[in-house]
This record gives structure tokens, C-alpha cells and sequence, in this order.
């Protein structure tokens, strides 16, 4: 009896979200082909709109700029799930790393692998890239770091309370920035006008290249944060 | 270019299949990361170079680096 009542119960549901779905997608406009519709406007009017020359940074960072609001929150979700699940209070995993000549040559490379990712970030309205792309190979420096040095060397250089630190500092601009377009244009996340310049040099398209770095900084740091939680020692017998 | 694509489709598919076939989870990884590399090559062809950037960093990148140190931690809990 009991069992029966389940089953009533499980496919009187699904009867329902069916239902709720289909009425769902029959609400959806019919699709009008390519050359019709916002894509269309998007291509012809975004660089008026924007004064941002790659199409995909204007989308993700003035016209859905609250998507990826959300979707920084929740990269923040993920990175304070981990970190409570996982941290320990201890010292990472320490090993001696890898030979001297490698630690040498890594020496030398890592500034430019530094350039390029803030290169990635700041050049994100003008060429492929943007913050997310850019932070991540700001956190590659991190976990490069961990292998070739041995964990403890960029643990006690750069500690997670710093990293904690830069990533509340990165979801702050964006925040911030999001609520000086409620004071000066009138909406959440609009872009800001006195900020524009002429098109295609370093400093113009509005608030779209300080978005980029705040959300640089959140997802390097968030990232770094993440895979120095899971490194961590889990027995004490083995320091 | 079409005959390029297809050699990439190809080994796109090898690469998943090998990575779903091998019990050893190394290899598997490293199969993964191949895919990561094939997609990135197949999204710069169709130029997306957005997409392949993100693919190239997360999933070649950073997906290896999170899996390997995952691997290590089971195999030591495992040698206990």
C-alpha cells in the first residue's frame, strides 16, 4: 500500500513538470532564422552600443552582465563548499619539488606566463579572452608553482588568507561597479558612459576591462584556493 | 581543411573512448587531456577562439593538474 502510494506520488509529479515544462516551451518564440532576431543586433549595433571590438567580452559583460554575476557567485559557492569540507588547518603536502634545472628555467618563464595572463585580462575587449580566461592562467602560475617548487614554497609566499583576500577584492569591483550604474546611468551593471574612449584603444568600452580585472582576480584566486584546499595533507602522522 | 577536420574528429572520438576504456586512471587523465587538445585545435578551426582559449586553459590545464592531485590522494589512502 505504501509502496503504491510512492509510485502514485513520483508519477504525479512527473505528470506535472510534463505538463508545467510543455507549457513552458510553448511560451518560447518561434525560431525567425538567422538573420532575424537579437544576434542580428548584437552584430550590427554592439560595437556602437559598447565600444567593445570582441562581440562575446561585450555579451558576457554588458548585455548579460548579470549572468555572469552569477555565474561568479557561484565559482564563489564552489570555492567556500570546498574550503569547508576540505581544509584541515594544516601545511599543504610538502615535497622537495622537481631537479635544479628545472626550478631554474621556471625561474625565468614565470614573469612571462604572468604578463600573459594579465595581458588576457586587460586586452579582453580587443582581442580573444577576458577575465575568466585570464585568471585561470593566473592560478596555472599557482599550481605550476606547487609541482616544481614543492608545496610549501608558494604556501608561505602567497598564504590563502591573501588569496581570500584578492578574491573578495574581485567580487567587490564587480559589485562595485554594478551599483555606480544604478547611481549614474540608471540600471544595474550598465556601462558606464563617462568611461568610453575611442574605440579599439586599451582604456575605452566603458566599464567592461575593470569588470575583466575584478573578475580576473575573483577566478585566479578562487581557483588557486580550490586545488591548494585539495593538496592538503590529510594524516598528521605524515609531515 | 575538411580533410583536417575529420582527422581531428577522429582522434577527438579515440581519445574519448580510450579515456572511458582504460582502468588505470592515469592513463585516462592524460587521454582526457588529449581531448582538451583535439577540441581546442577543432574550435580554432571553426574560429571560436574565445571558446578554444577557456577549453585550452580549464580543460588541458587546470582539469589535469585538480585530477592528478585527486589521484594521489586516493592512491594514498589506498596504500595505507
Amino acid at each position: 500500500m505504501n509502496k503504491l502510494m510512492k509510485k502514485t506520488l513520483i508519477s504525479a509529479v512527473l505528470i506535472a513538470v510534463t505538463f508545467a515544462l510543455y507549457q513552458n516551451f510553448t511560451l518560447m518564440p518561434e525560431y525567425r532564422g538567422l538573420n532575424e532576431g537579437i544576434s542580428d543586433y548584437i552584430i550590427t549595433y554592439g560595437l556602437n552600443d559598447t565600444g567593445s571590438l570582441n562581440l562575446i567580452t561585450a555579451v558576457l559583460y554588458d548585455y548579460r552582465a548579470f549572468d555572469s554575476l552569477g555565474e561568479s557567485t557561484v565559482i564563489f559557492g564552489a570555492v567556500s563548499g570546498i574550503v569547508l569540507i576540505l581544509s584541515r588547518k594544516m601545511l599543504p603536502v610538502s615535497s622537495k619539488g622537481l631537479s635544479f634545472i628545472v626550478k631554474r628555467t621556471l625561474g625565468i618563464i614565470t614573469p612571462f606566463i604572468a604578463l600573459f595572463g594579465f595581458y588576457v585580462i586587460s586586452h579582453g575587449h580587443l582581442s580573444p579572452g577576458g577575465g575568466f580566461q585570464g585568471g585561470v592562467i593566473l592560478a596555472a602560475i599557482s599550481i605550476i608553482f606547487s609541482i616544481v617548487y614543492g608545496s610549501a614554497f608558494d604556501y608561505r609566499r602567497y598564504s590563502p588568507q591573501t588569496k581570500t583576500v584578492l578574491e573578495t577584492v574581485g567580487a567587490l569591483i564587480f559589485l562595485g561597479i554594478g551599483l555606480a550604474g544604478i547611481v549614474m546611468e540608471g540600471a544595474f551593471l550598465s556601462n558606464l558612459g563617462f568611461l568610453t574612449a575611442e574605440k579599439g584603444t586599451l582604456i575605452s568600452a566603458g566599464s567592461i576591462p575593470y569588470i575583466n580585472i575584478g573578475v580576473g582576480f575573483k577566478v585566479g584566486a578562487g581557483l588557486a584556493i580550490i586545488f591548494y584546499s585539495m593538496i592538503q595533507k590529510t594524516f598528521e602522522e605524515d609531515f | 581543411m575538411a580533410i583536417l577536420e575529420i582527422i581531428l574528429l577522429v582522434f577527438l572520438i579515440f581519445s574519448a573512448v580510450m579515456a572511458v576504456r582504460f582502468d588505470e586512471e592515469l592513463i585516462s587523465i592524460i587521454f582526457l587531456s588529449i581531448f582538451s587538445l583535439i577540441l581546442t585545435a577543432l574550435y580554432l578551426l571553426h574560429k571560436a577562439a574565445d571558446v578554444a582559449l577557456a577549453e585550452a586553459v580549464i580543460g588541458a590545464g587546470l582539469n589535469t593538474a585538480i585530477f592528478m592531485s585527486a589521484i594521489s590522494q586516493i592512491r594514498h589512502g589506498d596504500s595505507d
